[in-house]
C-alpha cells in the first residue's frame, strides 16, 4: 500500500464531504482541505508546478465560495435560498450525463490528438518553485486572500452589526 | 519598474490597514487619488525604478501601456465619485482598499507574461469585483454578483482546463514558451480545443454575446462608482485586453480564429445595440451598449492586421473614457432623482446642464461622430475591416453605428431633452464629485478627437 | 498704355460695389457718391479704350485655362454702351431710389452688374465669359429680390428661368470646347453640322434667353412690376439686349459659320418672328405702364434675332443697329415711366391720364422714344427696322410679314400708352403733379437726343460702330447708312403706321378713351380667348413648369412617404421586433445564461476544431 493511495482516499472522502454537506460554509472549508491534499499529492508525484497552481486556484475558489456563501445566506431568506439552490441542482442533474455523452461522442468521431510532448524539466523543491520560479503567483495568492478578507469584512462583519 | 504597478497597491493595502486606522481613514481617499495620478504619470513618462529584490517576469508594450493609462484614468474618476457618493467614512475606507486590490489585479493582468499568472490576476480582479458589486448588500446586487460568480466560475474552469491542456505541449506557461510550442504542434484537436475554451473564458469575462448574461445585471445593480469601474476598465482589462494579449503574443491569428472573432464581435455589436434600444433603465441601456461597443473592439482585433489591432486598442481606450463618463452621468441623474427609469425623466438638461452636455458629447463619441475620439477608432476599425476584405463586417459595423446613434438619441431625448416634469422642477445639478470627473473625461474625448490626426504619427505601434 | 488697363472696367465697379455693401443705408450720400464716381470712372475708361485693340492674358487654374480678355472692333461700342448706360441710370437712380429700402444692396448689385457685364463682353475665353455670365445671374436675382413684396417670388422665377438657360449655355460651352479643342473664343471656328449644331443651339439658348426672347421671357413682365425701375431700365432694357445679342452675333459670326439657308438660320428667324408678334400682342392689352414696356422689350428682341438670323449682311447690320437703338429708346421709355411713377406714385394706366401738360419734358421724351420704337422716320428705330425688313424679305416674305405686323401693333400700343398716360382727362389725384427733377430728366434727355441723332445722322453709328463688326469682306462693299434704298419697303412701313394711327382714332372714337383704344382687338372673337388664357399664364412655360413640378413633387412625396415608411415604419418595427425577442430571451435566470455560454463555447470549439 503506497502512501499515495491513502492520500488519494482521503482526498476523495473530503471531496465527497464537500459535496454532500448541507452547510455551504462547511463545504467551503472542506474544499480548501481537499485542494490542500491534492497539492500534497502533486508534490509527491513530482509535479510541483502543478501543485503550486492547485494552491493558487484553491485560494481563489475558497474566496469565491466564501463570498458567495455570505452573499447567498442572507439572514432573512436563508432557508429559501437554500431551497432554491437545491431546486436548481435538481434541475441540472442531467448535466453529468450530457458531459459523459459528449466525451463518448468525441471518442466516436475520433478526434485526432497528435501532441508533441516536451521534455519535462522537473524542479522538485517546492521552495524553489514557489519563490524563484513563480513569485508572481505567490503575490497573486496573497492579494486574492486579502480580497477574500475584505469581502468577509464588508459583507459579513458589517451585516453582523445590523 | 513594472513590478511597482502591482506591488505598490498591495503595499498600500497593507500600510493602510496597519495601526493608526483613525488617521488612515482620512487620508486613504487622497492617497488613492495620488496613486492613480502617479500611475498616469508613470505610464506617460516611464521612469526606471530598479527593484532590488523579487525579479518578476513583467513586460509592457504599447497596448499594455494604453490599458494601464485607461485603468489609471478611470480609477481616478471612480475615486472622485466614490468620495462624493459614499458618505460613511468606514465604508469609503473599505471601498478604497478593494479598489487597490482591483488595481493590483488589473495592473497585473496588463503586465504579466505568463498565461497562468494571467489567470491568477484575472481571478484577483474578479474576486474584488464580486465584493464591490454587492457593496451595499441589496438584493439586486447580490443577485447580480451571484450571476457574475457563476459565469466567472465557469470561465475559470474553462481557463484552467485550457491552461492544463496547453501545458501538455509546452511544459511551461510563459507566453514565449507556449508560442514556440504551438509552432511545433499547431493542429492538434486537443490544443485547438484548449485554445477555444480559453478564448471563450475570456469572452465570458469580457461580456460578449452570447457569453454576456452576467453583464447587464452586474452593471446596473452595482453601486454607481463600481459601475464606472466595471464598465470602464474591469471587463475591458480582464476579457478584452486578455484576449488581445493572448491573440497577439501567444496564439497568433489564423483563418478560423479570425472568423470566430469577427462573428462573435459582429453578433455582439448588433444584438447588443438592438437590446440597448429596448431598455428603459438608464444603466441597463449603457450596459447593453457596452456589449455592443466591445463587439467593435473584437471585430477590430478579428482583422488580425496591425491597423485593426490599433483600432481595437484605441476603441478600448475611447470606450473606457466615454462609457465611464456616461455611467457618471447616470449616477448624477440617479443621485438627484432617485430612479434610473428613463420614462420618469425628461428635460433634465435645463436643470443639470453639465451632466446634459457631457452626456451628449459622450454619446456622440460612442456613436462615432466626428471629430470626437470615438469617430476615429470606429473609422480605423471599419477601414481595417474593409482593407482586409471583410466587407460584410464593415457594412455591419457601419449599420450598427446607426442603431447606436438611435438608442443614444433616444436616451438623450428621454432623459435630457424635452419639457421638464413637474415633480423634478426643483432638482439641482449633481455635486462636483460627479460633474468634475465627467468634465475631465469629456475634455479627454474632445481633446483626443481633435488631436488624433496629429497624435497618429506619434504613437509608434 | 499697358494691357492691364483692360482690367479696369471690371475692377472699378467690382471694388466699389463691394465697398458700397459695407455702408449701411444711413450713409446714403456716401453710397451715392461712390457709385456715381465708379460709374463715371468706368465711363471714362471705356471712352479711353474706344478704338483700342488690346488683349490681356493671365494663366489661371492651370490646364491651359487663361484669364484672357480681348478688346476689338466689336467690343468697343458694347463696352462703351454698358458704361454709358450704367452712368446715366445711376445718375437717374440717385433721385429715384432716394427713399427706398436696401439702398446699399441696390447700388452694390448695380455696380456688380456693370462689372460682370463688362467682363462678359471683354472675355476671350468661354469659361471666363461663363463666370461673368453667372455672376450676372446672381446680381439679377439680387436686384429683383430687393423690390416690392412679391419681388422674391419673381426673383426666384427669373433665377430659375435664366439659370436653366445658363445651364444650357454651360453645356454648349463644354460641347464647344470639346469640339474645338480650345475655349479661347477667338480661336474657335466650327461648322454647323452634327454636334456643332447642337453646341450652337445650346449657346444660342443662353444668348437669346439673356436677351429676353420667347419662350424665356416670362420673368420680365413680372419683374417690371416688382423690381426697382432703374433695374428695368438698366438690365432687361439695355444690358441684356446688349449682352445677349452681342453673344448671339459672336457665336453666329465668329465661332460658327452661320450661312443663309441653313436650318439654324431659319430657326433663329422663326424664333425672332414669333417673339415679335406674340410679345407685341401681349403688350397691346397691358394696362400698366411698366408691364406694357416690358412686353415691348421682349418684342423688340425679336427684330434683332430675326435680323441676325437672316445671316445676310443687311439683316445682321440691321439687327445690331436695332440692338443699340432699342437699348436707347427702351431705357428712355423706362426712365420716362420712372419719372411718371416717381411723380404720380403709380404706373397703372387707369389712374393716369392728362399729365402730359404737367410733365412736358417727360412727355416730349416719351413721344420721341415712342415714335422711335414704332419705326417712324426719321428716328433711329425706323432705319434699323428697315434694314431688318430688307434682310427678312430677302429670306422669305413670311418673316417680313411678321415683322410688319409687329410694327403695326407696336405703333398701336404706343398710341394707346401715350394717349392713356399723358392725354385725356386728368384724375383728381394727379392735379398737383409737377415735372420730375432735373437729375432724373437729364439721363432721359440724353438718350432721347441720341435717338434723334442716330436717326438723322445714322452714318455715325453705322459706319463707326456696327459695320466694322462684320468687317470689310462680309460687307461686300455695301454701306447701309443713309436713307433706305428700297422705297417700296419704306412705303409699306409708312402705310402700316398710318393704319395703326387710323385704328387708334377709330378705337378712341368707338370706345371713348385712349386706354380702351385697342379693346376691339383684345375682344376680337378668337383673340379674346387666347388673351384670357395668356393673362392667366397658361402660356407661361415657367408657370406650367411649376404645375408639373408640383405634380412631380406630389408623386415624389408619395414615394418619399413610402421610403420613409420603409425606414420609419418597417425598419423600426423589425428592429423592435428583434429587440423584444432579445429582451424576452433575457429572463434573468443565470442558468439560462450559463447554458448560453456553454453552448457558445461548444460552438466555438467545434467550429475551430473542424475548420483548422
Amino acid at each position: 500500500m503506497n502512501l499515495n493511495i491513502f492520500i488519494l482516499i482521503a482526498m476523495i472522502a473530503l471531496a465527497l464531504w464537500t459535496v454532500m454537506t448541507r452547510s455551504l460554509l462547511r463545504a467551503a472549508i472542506m474544499l480548501a482541505f481537499t485542494s490542500a491534499i491534492i497539492s500534497i499529492l502533486m508534490f509527491r508525484l513530482n509535479s510541483p508546478i502543478a501543485a503550486v497552481f492547485e494552491l493558487s486556484v484553491c485560494t481563489g475558489l475558497v474566496s469565491v465560495l466564501f463570498i458567495s456563501t455570505i452573499g447567498l445566506t442572507h439572514p432573512s431568506v436563508k432557508e429559501e435560498t437554500f431551497e432554491h439552490m437545491v431546486d436548481r441542482l435538481r434541475k441540472f442533474k442531467f448535466l453529468p450525463f450530457i458531459i459523459i455523452g459528449m466525451g463518448m461522442a468525441l471518442g466516436l468521431v475520433a478526434v485526432k490528438i497528435n501532441l508533441q510532448l516536451p521534455l519535462a524539466e522537473i524542479e522538485t523543491d517546492a521552495r524553489t518553485v514557489m519563490w524563484n520560479l513563480r513569485p508572481l503567483d505567490i503575490i497573486g495568492q496573497v492579494i486574492i486572500l486579502l480580497s477574500g478578507v475584505f469581502g468577509v469584512i464588508i459583507l459579513f462583519k458589517e451585516s453582523d452589526k445590523k | 519598474m513594472y513590478s511597482w504597478f502591482i506591488l505598490f497597491p498591495l503595499l498600500s493595502v497593507i500600510i493602510l490597514n496597519l495601526p493608526f486606522r483613525g488617521m488612515m481613514n482620512k487620508i486613504a481617499i487622497w492617497y488613492a487619488l495620488a496613486l492613480s495620478i502617479a500611475q498616469v504619470y508613470l505610464v506617460l513618462f516611464p521612469v526606471n525604478i530598479v527593484m532590488p529584490f523579487l525579479q518578476l517576469n513583467l513586460n509592457a508594450d504599447i497596448i499594455s501601456r494604453a490599458v494601464l493609462l485607461c485603468i489609471a484614468i478611470v480609477l481616478f474618476v471612480t475615486i472622485l465619485s466614490a468620495k462624493y457618493l459614499i458618505k460613511k467614512e468606514d465604508k469609503l475606507f473599505n471601498f478604497v482598499n478593494l479598489l487597490f486590490i482591483c488595481l493590483a489585479g488589473m495592473n497585473g493582468v496588463t503586465l504579466v507574461t505568463d498565461i497562468f499568472s494571467l489567470y491568477v490576476f484575472i481571478e484577483i480582479t474578479a474576486v474584488a469585483s464580486y465584493t464591490l458589486i454587492s457593496f451595499y448588500k441589496d438584493k439586486d446586487a447580490f443577485e447580480a454578483a451571484f450571476k457574475y460568480i457563476m459565469l466567472s466560475a465557469m470561465a475559470s474552469a474553462m481557463m484552467l482546463a485550457g491552461i492544463a491542456l496547453i501545458m501538455l505541449i509546452s511544459g511551461d506557461t510563459g507566453f514565449f514558451a507556449i508560442r514556440e510550442a504551438l509552432k511545433v504542434s499547431p493542429h492538434s484537436s486537443l490544443i485547438v480545443f484548449a485554445i477555444a475554451i480559453f478564448i471563450c473564458a475570456l469572452f465570458i469575462k469580457g461580456g460578449l454575446m452570447p457569453f454576456h448574461g452576467w453583464l447587464p445585471d452586474a452593471y446596473s445593480a452595482a453601486p454607481a462608482p463600481v459601475s464606472v469601474l466595471l464598465a470602464g476598465v474591469v471587463t475591458k482589462t480582464l476579457g478584452i485586453y486578455g484576449l488581445i494579449r493572448i491573440m497577439v503574443s501567444v496564439i497568433g491569428f489564423d483563418g478560423p480564429l479570425k472568423q470566430a472573432l469577427l462573428f462573435i464581435g459582429a453578433l455582439s455589436i448588433v444584438v447588443g445595440a438592438l437590446a440597448a434600444l429596448g431598455q428603459s433603465d438608464f444603466k441597463r441601456m449603457l450596459a447593453y451598449s457596452s456589449i455592443s461597443q466591445v463587439g467593435y473592439i473584437i471585430i477590430g482585433l478579428g482583422t488580425g492586421t496591425a491597423l485593426g489591432i490599433f483600432g481595437a486598442v484605441f476603441h478600448l481606450f475611447n470606450h473606457a473614457i466615454f462609457k465611464s463618463s456616461l455611467f457618471l452621468n447616470s449616477a448624477a441623474v440617479e443621485s438627484r432623482l432617485g430612479t434610473r427609469d428613463m420614462d420618469k425623466m425628461n428635460g433634465l438638461a435645463s436643470k443639470m446642464p453639465v451632466t446634459g452636455i457631457t452626456s451628449v458629447i459622450s454619446c456622440l463619441s460612442a456613436a462615432g461622430l466626428p471629430p470626437l475620439a470615438g469617430f476615429w477608432s470606429k473609422l480605423i476599425i471599419i477601414v481595417a475591416l474593409w482593407v482586409s476584405g471583410y466587407r460584410v463586417y464593415a457594412v455591419v459595423a457601419i449599420m450598427a453605428s446607426v442603431i447606436t446613434l438611435a438608442y443614444f438619441l433616444s436616451l438623450q431625448r428621454r432623459v435630457f431633452f424635452g419639457r421638464i416634469k413637474e415633480d423634478s422642477m426643483n432638482i439641482k445639478e449633481a455635486g462636483i464629485g460627479l460633474t468634475l470627473p465627467a468634465v475631465i473625461l469629456t475634455a479627454i474625448i474632445i481633446g483626443v478627437g481633435i488631436a488624433f490626426p496629429f497624435l497618429r504619427d506619434a504613437i509608434k505601434f | 498704355m499697358t494691357d492691364k488697363i483692360l482690367l479696369l472696367p471690371i475692377i472699378i465697379p467690382l471694388v466699389s460695389g463691394a465697398m458700397v455693401l459695407l455702408f449701411s443705408n444711413r450713409f446714403r450720400r456716401a453710397i451715392e457718391m461712390i457709385s456715381l464716381l465708379a460709374a463715371s470712372l468706368s465711363l471714362l475708361v471705356s471712352i479711353r479704350l474706344f478704338k483700342e485693340n488690346l488683349s490681356f492674358s493671365l494663366p489661371w487654374l492651370g490646364q491651359g485655362l487663361e484669364f484672357s480678355l480681348k478688346l476689338y472692333h466689336f467690343s468697343w461700342f458694347i463696352l462703351l454702351a454698358i458704361a454709358s448706360f450704367g452712368f446715366l441710370i445711376i445718375l437717374y437712380s440717385i433721385l429715384f431710389m432716394r427713399n427706398k429700402a436696401y439702398l446699399n444692396q441696390f447700388y452694390s448689385y448695380f455696380l456688380l452688374t456693370i462689372s460682370f457685364a463688362s467682363g462678359a463682353v471683354l472675355a476671350d475665353n468661354l469659361l471666363i465669359m461663363l463666370f461673368f455670365w453667372e455672376g450676372l445671374l446672381l446680381t439679377l436675382f439680387g436686384m429683383i429680390a430687393i423690390g416690392n413684396k412679391n419681388a422674391f417670388k419673381t426673383a426666384i422665377k427669373a433665377f430659375i428661368i435664366v439659370g436653366i438657360t445658363d445651364l444650357c449655355m454651360m453645356a454648349g460651352i463644354i460641347l464647344t470646347g470639346h469640339l474645338a479643342g480650345t475655349l479661347a473664343i477667338s480661336k474657335i471656328s466650327l461648322s454647323l453640322n452634327g454636334l456643332g449644331a447642337l453646341a450652337f443651339i445650346f449657346l444660342m439658348i443662353g444668348a437669346i434667353s439673356k436677351a429676353g426672347s420667347m419662350p424665356f421671357h416670362t420673368w420680365i413682365p413680372d419683374a417690371a412690376i416688382d423690381a426697382p425701375l432703374p433695374f428695368m431700365a438698366l438690365v432687361p432694357a439695355a444690358f441684356e439686349k446688349l449682352l445677349g445679342i452681342y453673344f448671339l452675333t459672336r457665336i453666329s459670326l465668329d465661332m460658327f459659320q452661320l450661312s443663309p439657308g441653313s436650318w439654324v438660320s431659319v430657326m433663329l428667324m422663326a424664333i425672332g418672328a414669333i417673339t415679335i408678334v406674340l410679345a407685341v400682342m401681349m403688350a397691346l392689352i397691358q394696362k400698366d405702364y411698366k408691364r406694357l414696356l416690358s412686353y415691348h422689350a421682349i418684342s423688340q428682341v425679336g427684330y434683332m434675332i430675326l435680323g441676325i438670323g437672316t445671316a445676310v449682311p443687311v439683316g445682321i447690320v440691321g439687327g445690331l443697329f436695332h440692338m443699340i437703338n432699342n437699348a436707347l429708346y427702351k431705357s428712355g421709355l423706362f426712365l420716362s415711366g420712372g419719372c411718371v411713377e416717381k411723380q404720380t406714385g403709380s404706373t397703372d394706366l387707369r389712374e393716369l391720364g392728362g399729365i402730359g401738360t404737367r410733365m412736358p419734358v417727360t412727355f416730349i421724351c416719351f413721344i420721341i422714344t415712342a415714335v422711335s420704337i414704332s419705326g417712324v422716320p426719321p428716328f433711329n428705330g425706323f432705319f434699323s427696322k428697315e434694314l431688318v425688313y430688307d434682310g427678312a424679305l430677302e429670306r422669305g416674305w413670311i418673316f417680313y410679314a411678321a415683322a410688319l405686323i409687329g410694327s403695326f401693333f407696336t405703333a398701336a400700343s404706343f398710341l394707346k400708352l401715350g394717349h392713356a398716360a399723358f392725354l385725356g382727362k386728368i384724375s383728381e389725384k394727379n392735379k398737383g403733379v409737377k415735372e420730375a427733377p432735373f437729375l432724373m430728366l437729364a439721363p432721359m434727355i440724353v438718350v432721347t437726343l441720341l435717338c434723334v441723332i442716330f436717326g438723322l445722322y445714322n452714318q455715325l453709328p453705322l459706319r463707326h460702330l456696327i459695320q466694322p463688326v462684320l468687317g470689310g469682306i462680309r460687307m461686300e462693299g455695301h454701306d447701309f447708312s443713309g436713307f433706305p434704298g428700297n422705297m417700296k419697303l419704306v412705303l409699306a412701313t409708312v402705310a402700316v403706321l398710318i393704319a395703326a394711327l387710323l385704328n387708334h382714332i377709330w378705337g378712341v372714337k368707338t370706345k371713348g378713351s385712349g386706354l380702351k383704344a385697342v379693346d376691339h382687338i383684345h375682344h376680337a372673337p378668337i383673340l379674346s380667348g387666347i388673351y384670357d388664357r395668356a393673362e392667366k399664364r397658361y402660356f407661361d412655360p415657367y408657370d406650367m413648369g411649376l404645375k408639373i413640378a408640383d405634380l412631380a413633387a406630389k408623386i415624389a412625396f408619395r414615394c418619399d412617404r413610402a421610403v420613409d415608411w420603409l425606414y420609419d415604419g418597417l425598419a423600426v418595427k423589425v428592429t423592435f421586433a428583434f429587440t423584444r425577442q432579445i429582451r424576452k430571451a433575457h429572463t434573468g435566470s443565470y442558468s439560462a445564461y450559463l447554458a448560453w455560454s456553454l453552448i457558445g463555447a461548444i460552438l466555438v470549439a467545434v467550429f475551430l476544431i473542424y475548420s483548422t
